[in-house]
């Protein structure tokens, strides 16, 4: 419950759109109620009429209710229409509200507190989940008020002509509307809660299919991987077998429910009427009006069984939103760098309390302008001195000083105006070369693309290209050659053109002849640049003024 | 387009005609009992209303109405669990067809799809193929015997009302059809749309740290509106129509039922017809339509899913080579290609390729990048067949074994292993399902693996994060090294094997696998000249064809690619091993 006040509470800026739509949702269910009891009340009044003497045929008032029978039919016909718009409109309003919004969450977690999360698992959470929120209002908001509001209009309505009739309308549309969905709801939540689970296990065992598949293959795993999902599908079945019998049962109580209610009507009119207390056209309007009431409680099982699922989604989108990011934020806009010098000085940090020290008493000087290289084996700590320069980790003891101020005052936003990394992940979006170089400078124009390709050697391989700079770059780069990702990266550091350069193994995966050509095209883009340049392979070391060997985290004497 | 779809649909249905004929009747007969509850109702109002009967008098019928309505109710129960029995066989059925054939269809065919894509076809899609049978289908039976029945009962009460009801009638399918193509359109590009869009958002969310090093994560907040907002006029476009169909499907429900109660209206008024048939007709009137609605509503669904069905059958129709089924012969592996050919989309990549690969021998492939070494893994493991020549083992052709088999005779580890959602040790264990813990920690040891794992949280039990976030390049290169030994192949396919290790693990994996080679045919596509010069054979490709061949030493005493590369790789040679 506390998760759908949040939810409701994010959808505020949209309030105009969402009571619109509930607004016109209660016009359609009223006037088709009107329709119904006029018309069934118009049929016996006439047949009374009819059978009394021709003075009283004469009397009787034909043309209004006549009129007004066509003009709810065309109310109707008209407001079902607006509301179908208007709340859908809506609906996909708040979805893109919320998509942002939970993009704009999601941001500042990366990378560090994302590690856990599979993308894929991801990807199911943004689109599945968010898509389920989203039915909120649709599926939840409107029918359950349209209801409640139409619910007692009616019965209001019935109380004018008979009082038991009035109350087993109203008996009988809060058992159908209320009583019968929530207690299917009760038995569905948890079906619900399996399948939106469900789904994610099998949409990541998918993806591992076809992302993983050489390896599958040739270790024999993937009949393994095709029994889990199978397995998976058949849990998957069982749960939305089990949904569908919570739902087969709630609509077979919800049409006994219906039925006797009209039953009732009948037998509290009928009995009235035949004690010549009530006029026999109304048991006519009484019995269409009770089968036409019923019209707003007709959407509230699938609203129970939706709370479940929105529920269920709203905690896990919560609680990925709470997630506390790994570095907090500066408190105050970032300082402008004087210069731009690093000076760490016995700084140490780790990932969490309980693990080891990734980085311990570490102290560097990289002067403006000066090339650092930096050694070591795998696992010795380079990689998390990136994350400790980026303000991708924050470290817990030792002082960092950026361009003269501490390095806590500036965010990953700030300290990339000043500094490119050119890394062994970077990483090429299933888009066009151009969006890929565009990344670094948004405003570059065409010559400066094509001289950024030029100086990263790339540039006759995109002109041999039909498309050219708007060629498509497949999945994570797949039809780039990991020689021709890496000139991608350079390219881009080309466009971007900062003060400081971090290199974290930028010679990662390429062979021998193709590194030597990527260190001669690196060499003239490192003139003036202050450098850090992360590696295990001493290729390139060259280039650098001063090295040092990282090992367990500390500077090796 | 539509026209090839349905049937084909259809025939998805044969996997379950029993369930879907059930649900069918079943709800044929409940419309049925709509009708029979009607007459009831018109009686009991009629003689209350008009005869002065008590009660009493009426209540065989009340009795006869609970009766009804008690057995509808069955009926519903029953019509939604064998509805969705149907569904359920069909959905179960299509997605194990879809994954054998995408895993009949190998890496290579699979790498043209966006892994995002398939999983939303996977499961959107084969969702959305759901209200097709256990809404639409029964629903055009429902549509056409609930209102032929209706008018057979209306027409000998009221001339009039009947053909009231049988003009309006038809206009529904009739102007469903005159719309429905068009809104098809728009809902088949709002499907694309959604694909897109998750194809998007795994790209962005894989791609979030270098958008964050380059300072553009809070842009994309732009583009994420954009697209949704793309999508929300995109698809309202489609609803728009949708939505005027079936509003102008109620307005014809609505004023001919207006038109039916006023008409009775003036003849009541003047006794030229009785109330009963006037009453009963107007219980029936919305009757009469209510399944007609229904089917534009699942007429919508039906475009959903067979907006998806497009896309599973084409994943479904892909073509894929029939594969061998012979063994693979017996003892050491030798494997000769002759005159190898192959290309992509883009051109020839191998061209006229021969070369041996001697049992028991370590053969080092070398060569610049698009040599055609990565294609040449490939046609060995069997992930694509040549287009000319052939590879034989021990003398069999390659193309006659059956992959399974050949796929167990060897490891494979290429240039970026994955790991797999869950444990260190379940990962390791990926081909050998069976290792116990000593063989994974020897397996381990064997791939300089065992420091680091044993340093874990949790050790072998440790979780691997997304695509091994939490580990480093050398580590997964390290682990993947360890799972191809625990899997004690005949033939083992390193591919860049040694590209992600520092220089002192290199050292020490190299000796490892000389070690491991022992007993087994080795190949090696080497970026680095060090595994090259521990190799009994080189092969340097060049332009998809072996340039050169012989053993290191003599390859590098003499002029020629070998001695080209060796230059490009100096100084790295120059560098001490630890061993």
């Amino acid at each position: 419950m506390r998760e759908l006040i949040r939810l409701h509470r994010l959808f505020k800026p949209h309030r105009g759109w969402m009571r619109g739509g509930l607004a016109l949702a209660c016009v359609t269910i009223l006037a088709n109620f009107w329709l119904m009891t006029l018309s069934g009340w118009f049929l016996a009044a006439t047949a009374v009429t009819g059978l009394a003497s021709y003075a009283v045929q004469n009397t009787f008032n034909f043309f209004t209710p006549a009129a007004s029978v066509r003009f709810f039919a065309t109310l109707r016909v008209a407001s079902r229409y607006g509301e179908r718009l208007a709340t859908h409109e809506a609906t996909f309003r708040l979805l893109a509200d919320l998509r942002v919004w939970f993009y704009t969450v999601l941001e500042p977690l990366a990378p560090a507190a994302l590690q856990g999360y599979r993308s894929a698992d991801l990807l199911s959470r943004i689109v599945a989940d968010i898509d389920t929120l989203n039915l909120f209002y649709l599926r939840v908001y409107v029918p359950l008020l349209a209801a409640a509001v139409t619910i007692l209009a009616m019965v209001l309505f019935f109380a004018v002509f008979s009082w038991p009739a009035a109350l087993v309308l109203a008996a009988g549309l809060l058992l159908t509307g209320l009583g019968v969905p929530s207690a299917t709801g009760l038995a569905g939540r948890r079906a619900g809660a399996e399948t939106v689970r469900l789904s994610a296990a099998l949409r990541a065992e998918y993806v591992d299919a076809v992302q993983g598949m050489g390896e599958l293959l040739t270790y024999g795993a993937a009949p393994a991987l095709q029994a889990r999902a199978a397995a998976l599908q058949a849990e998957l079945i069982a749960a939305q077998g089990q949904m569908a019998r919570v739902t087969g049962l709630g609509a077979a109580a919800a049409s006994l429910a219906t039925n006797f209610t009209l039953l009732g009507v009948v037998i509290a009119g009928g009995a009235k009427v035949a004690a010549l207390r009530l006029a026999a056209p109304d048991l006519a309007l009484l019995a269409l009006g009770c089968m036409a009431a019923f019209e707003a409680v007709a959407p509230l099982p699938a609203s129970f069984q939706y709370l479940g699922q929105i529920a269920s989604a709203a905690r896990r989108i919560f609680a990925l939103a709470d997630t506390k990011p790994a570095v907090a934020p500066p408190a105050a806009p970032a300082p402008a760098p004087q210069g731009y010098a690093l000076a760490l000085e016995n700084v140490s940090l780790r990932y969490t309390p309980e693990s080891p020290w990734a980085l311990r008493h570490f102290t560097l000087r990289v002067p403006q302008g000066r090339r650092v290289g930096i050694t070591g084996a795998t696992g010795a700590g380079k990689t998390t001195l990136i994350n400790l320069l980026l303000r991708f980790h924050e470290f817990q003891e030792g002082e960092a000083r950026f361009g003269g101020h501490d390095l806590r005052a500036y965010g990953s936003a700030d300290l990339a105006h000043h500094i490119t990394v050119i890394s062994q992940r970077s990483y090429l979006f299933h888009t066009t070369i151009r969006d890929n170089l565009l990344l670094a400078k948004a405003d570059a124009d065409e010559a400066a693309l094509w001289h950024a390709l030029e100086v990263a050697q790339l540039a006759g391989f995109v002109r041999a290209q039909a498309d050219g700079l708007d060629t498509l770059v497949g999945e994570a780069g797949i039809k780039l050659s990991g020689g021709q990702a890496r000139r991608v990266a350079l390219a881009r550091a080309v466009l971007k053109d900062t003060p400081w350069l971090v290199l974290d193994e930028p010679t990662e995966g390429l062979d021998a002849a193709t590194e030597r050509e990527f260190l001669a095209d690196l060499a003239p883009l490192l003139a003036g640049k202050t450098v850090l340049y992360i590696t295990h392979r001493p290729a390139g070391l060259a280039l650098m003024d001063e090295v040092h060997a990282l090992r367990s985290g500390q500077i090796a004497a | 387009m539509s026209d090839r779809i349905d049937p084909r649909l259809m025939r998805e249905g044969r996997r379950t005609r029993g369930a879907l004929r059930a649900s069918i009747g079943l709800g044929l007969v409940s419309g049925w009992l709509i009708i029979a509850q009607a007459v009831l109702l018109a009686q009991i109002v009629n003689r209350i209303s008009f005869h002065h009967a008590q009660l009493s008098a009426v209540s065989p019928f009340l009795w006869g109405l609970a009766g009804l309505f008690v057995l509808r109710a069955g009926l519903t129960w029953a019509a939604e669990i064998t509805a969705f029995r149907a569904a359920a066989e069909i959905k179960t059925g299509l997605r194990a067809e879809l994954l054998a054939r995408l895993f009949a269809r190998g890496p290579v065919g699979a790498a043209d799809e966006a892994s995002a894509d398939v999983a939303a076809t996977m499961l959107e899609g084969i969702e959305a193929l759901e209200p097709y049978f256990s809404r639409y289908m029964p629903q055009m039976a429902l549509c056409v015997a609930v209102p032929l029945a209706i008018l057979a009962l209306v027409f000998p009460l009221d001339l009039y009302s009947g053909l009231i009801l049988l003009v309006s009638g038809p206009l529904v399918p009739v102007f469903m059809v005159f719309v429905g193509y068009r809104a098809e359109a728009i809902n088949q590009r709002q499907w694309e749309k959604l694909l897109l869009m998750s194809t998007h958002f795994l790209d962005m969310l894989q791609g979030l740290t270098t958008l964050k090093l380059f300072g553009r994560a809070r842009d994309e907040i732009e583009i994420v509106a954009r697209i949704t907002d793309d999508y929300r006029r995109t698809t309202m476009a489609g609803l728009r129509v949708a939505f005027l169909t079936s509003a102008v499907l109620e307005f014809f429900a609505s004023v001919a039922i207006a038109l039916v109660a006023v008409l009775f209206g003036a003849r009541l008024l003047h006794a030229r017809i009785d109330f009963y048939p006037a009453f009963l007709v107007l219980l029936l009137a919305p009757e009469y339509f209510v399944p007609l609605r229904g089917l534009s509503v699942h007429y919508h669904a039906r475009m959903t899913a067979i907006a998806a069905a497009k896309r599973i059958f084409a994943l479904l129709d892909a073509p894929v080579a029939a594969p061998g089924e012979a063994p693979v012969p017996a003892g050491e592996l030798a494997i000769a290609c002759d005159g190898l050919g192959f290309a992509y989309a883009g051109g020839k990549v191998i061209d006229g390729l021969s070369a041996l690969f001697p049992a028991g021998a370590i053969t080092a492939i070398v060569g610049e990048s698009g040599a055609g070494k990565t294609t040449l893994a490939r046609l060995l493991l069997g992930f694509i067949r040549p287009q000319a020549g052939e590879i034989r083992v021990n003398g069999a052709d390659l193309a006659q074994i059956a992959p399974e088999e050949w796929w167990k005779a060897l490891a494979w580890v290429p240039q970026n292993p994955r790991l797999f959602a869950g444990s260190i040790a379940d990962n390791l264990r990926l081909g050998a399902p069976g290792a116990d813990e000593a063989a994974l920690r020897a397996a381990a040891a064997r791939a300089k693996a065992l420091d680091f794992i044993e340093a874990l949280p949790g050790g072998f039990n440790a979780d691997v994060g997304e695509a091994g976030a939490k580990l480093s390049g050398g580590q997964i290169q390290r682990l993947a090294l360890a799972r191809a030994y625990l899997k004690n192949p005949r033939l083992l396919i390193l591919d860049e094997a040694t590209a992600n290790l520092d220089m002192e693990s290199e050292a020490l994996v190299l000796g490892a696998i000389a070690e491991v080679a022992r007993g087994r045919t080795v190949i090696v596509i080497a970026h680095r000249l060090a595994m090259a010069a521990r190799a009994d054979q080189v092969l340097v490709l060049q332009d998809g064809r072996v340039a050169q061949a012989g053993p290191p030493q003599t390859l590098a005493a003499q002029p020629g690619p070998y001695r080209e590369l060796l230059r490009a790789y100096e100084g790295e040679e120059a560098l001490p091993c630890a061993n």
